[in-house]
């Protein structure tokens, strides 16, 4: 994330939303800044007031007071057809029309733009080979004849239509079922290598937040900020007792994802038949290819544990789920061709788990 | 029987001309009552066209109010609405399509203003969420979504009026009025009853008509994404 020195995309200043007939307002006096290329997750328990925010920044919701600026540029009081043009817009429910076929659901925006045919149908199928679905089998069904999963990446694509600097994404994926979410989830991350788009993503689900954002903003009551800052921070260095028991359980296992292996320390391993061995090192035997094949022999333990492997491009996450279900007091971390690069032991990295997060 | 097939073949041009009035007369009596509706539930449903110093309470009771008024319309006893109109507008034809589209009116306001609330507030927030306005949602959103239920309702006024509309015979209207309270006021003497039977069948046939009508406009309207 780069956005030192730079203007933010996104920036709300001193915005504040009070509902009429109500006393107290929803968001009251909230300034953030969402730097460009960024997903920012907005968190919070229900009623925080982080739909409102994320609504407020295509005026969905129009703010009592305060400023909204776009890529620096006063929206505040720009036409708001206009505005939500230029912004991408995904939410739970889809809303696909559908009376509108999947291609012309994508080029809702793009027509309204009064781009030409032949542009417009280029691009639908550009997006829809982006977001994972064959044109040819999709451009001309109808959003009911498409799975739950379907249609949400129909509505990201819609998002997508008309290249817009800046998404809103509002849980997104938050009905769709843990596993088809996970996937979407990667898919999205996928996308967004691709298109670097700047993205806010309201959610009302930690891990989702943690595993997306570039920054997480945790909300308490009536949209105050609690914090904005790095997932990693914010589970690391809750600001305050609010953020500490909103995160609350798990966090220390949440970092866990955080953490790539491929920046840890990883401990020798001697390959057997190399020559004698110390003692005091786990020794692996290797097939032909030179991948694993077993345990020689792990120090402390009687007898060879069960083998184990996590890739090099995995997180500390994943080493403990292998480690946990295979039952073996040590991982061994390969690398693309599948040959040890070395391993991970289940004792040093709970004794060197560190409480910000880095290991030694 | 024999008798009646050779009353009809006698007077077939008579007939024929009875089945295009009675057709037209509910034809342009409902086709007035939908424009009429469709206005009317517009201007009532869509709150950016009512004015924002209405409550919303007001917005709903205006929307009532319009129901009631048209359901009233149509509980007043068609004899006695034919007859009303008689001083104001004479006469025949135009007396006739008044009233007939008075009661017309009701069924396809009720389904327009069904059709129009029962779709889908998510629908609607994600227009309004790529940046259409008002106008560009109510009419390439809300209305294909809400045509199959307002279809039905100009469905339902169609049949309703098929059968009012004989009443207009006593103010002299077009259509199968005629044979039928002609038959009816002479029963027992030569054909009357062949004209009371060929009043009620017209009707049906009429019907008939209207059916094949609406599958094929149905078919032609209804968006293939939302065809049931």
């Amino acid at each position: 994330m780069s956005d030192a020195g730079q203007s933010p995309m996104i920036a709300l200043e001193g915005v504040s939303k009070t509902y009429p007939k109500q006393s107290k307002p929803a968001v009251a006096e909230l300034n953030l800044q969402v730097p460009e290329g960024a997903i920012v997750t907005l968190i919070g328990p229900s009623g925080c007031g982080k739909t409102t925010i994320l609504k407020m920044m295509n005026r969905l919701i129009e703010p009592t007071t305060g400023r909204i600026l776009l890529a620096g540029e006063d929206v505040t009081d720009v036409n708001a057809d206009q505005l939500r043009r230029r912004i991408g817009y995904v939410i739970q429910q889809v809303g696909l029309f559908p009376h509108l076929t999947i291609a012309d659901n994508i080029a809702v925006v793009p027509k309204m733009l009064g781009w030409d045919k032949r542009r417009v149908a280029s691009r639908v199928d550009e997006l829809l080979h982006l977001v994972g679905m064959e044109p040819d089998d999709f451009r001309d069904r109808y959003p009911r004849q498409l799975s739950g999963g379907q249609q949400q990446r129909v509505g990201v694509a819609r998002g997508l239509a008309a290249d817009p600097p800046v998404m809103l994404m509002d849980e997104p994926f938050g009905a769709i079922d843990p596993i088809t979410r996970e996937r979407l989830q990667d898919e999205f991350l996928e996308v967004q290598r691709q298109v670097a788009k700047t993205i806010c993503f309201v959610t009302h689900d930690l891990t989702e937040a943690v595993k997306l954002g570039d920054r997480i903003a945790v909300f308490a009551a009536r949209g105050r900020l609690a914090q904005y800052d790095t997932p990693s921070e914010v589970l690391a260095h809750p600001a305050d007792a609010f953020v500490a028991e909103f995160v609350g359980s798990g966090a220390a296992v949440r970092r866990l994802s955080l953490l790539q292996i491929s920046q840890l320390e990883l401990a020798q391993i001697v390959i057997s038949g190399a020559g004698a061995a110390p003692k005091d090192q786990p020794v692996l035997s290797v097939d032909g290819a030179g991948r694993p094949s077993a345990w020689h022999h792990v120090p402390g333990s009687e007898r060879p544990p069960a083998l184990v492997t996590v890739p090099l491009s995995g997180t500390v996450y994943d080493a403990v789920d292998v480690m946990l279900d295979g039952r073996a007091p040590v991982v061994v971390v390969v690398d693309d061709d599948g040959r040890p690069r070395g391993a991970l032991r289940w004792d040093a990295l709970v004794a060197d788990l560190r409480p910000n997060g880095q290991l030694r | 029987m024999g008798s009646y097939l050779q009353y009809l073949s006698e007077n077939s041009t008579e007939l024929v001309f009875y089945a295009q009035q009675h057709f037209l007369l509910v034809g342009y009596s409902v086709a007035l009552a939908s424009v009429i509706s469709l206005v009317l539930a517009l201007v009532l449903h869509t709150n950016q066209l009512t004015p924002p110093s209405w409550r919303r309470s007001l917005q709903v009771g205006s929307r009532e109010t319009a129901l009631l008024f048209a359901s009233a319309a149509l509980t007043v006893p068609s004899l006695a609405l034919f007859g009303m109109l008689q001083p104001l507008l004479g006469l025949g034809v135009t007396p006739s399509i008044v009233a007939l589209t008075l009661y017309a009116v009701y069924p396809v306001l009720r389904n327009t203003l069904a059709g129009l609330s029962g779709v889908d507030p998510a629908i609607l927030e994600a227009a309004r969420g790529v940046g259409m306005g008002p106008v560009r949602r109510m009419l390439r959103v809300q209305l294909p979504l809400a045509w199959p239920v307002i279809i039905s309702g100009i469905r339902v006024a169609v049949l309703i009026v098929i059968s009012i509309a004989v009443v207009a015979a006593v103010i002299n209207g077009p259509g199968f009025g005629k044979p039928l309270q002609d038959g009816l006021a002479r029963l027992g003497s030569v054909n009357s009853f062949n004209e009371v039977i060929t009043g009620t069948l017209g009707c049906l046939l009429v019907a008939a008509g209207y059916e094949i009508v609406f599958v094929v406009v149905r078919r032609l309207t209804t968006p293939r994404g939302i065809r049931v």
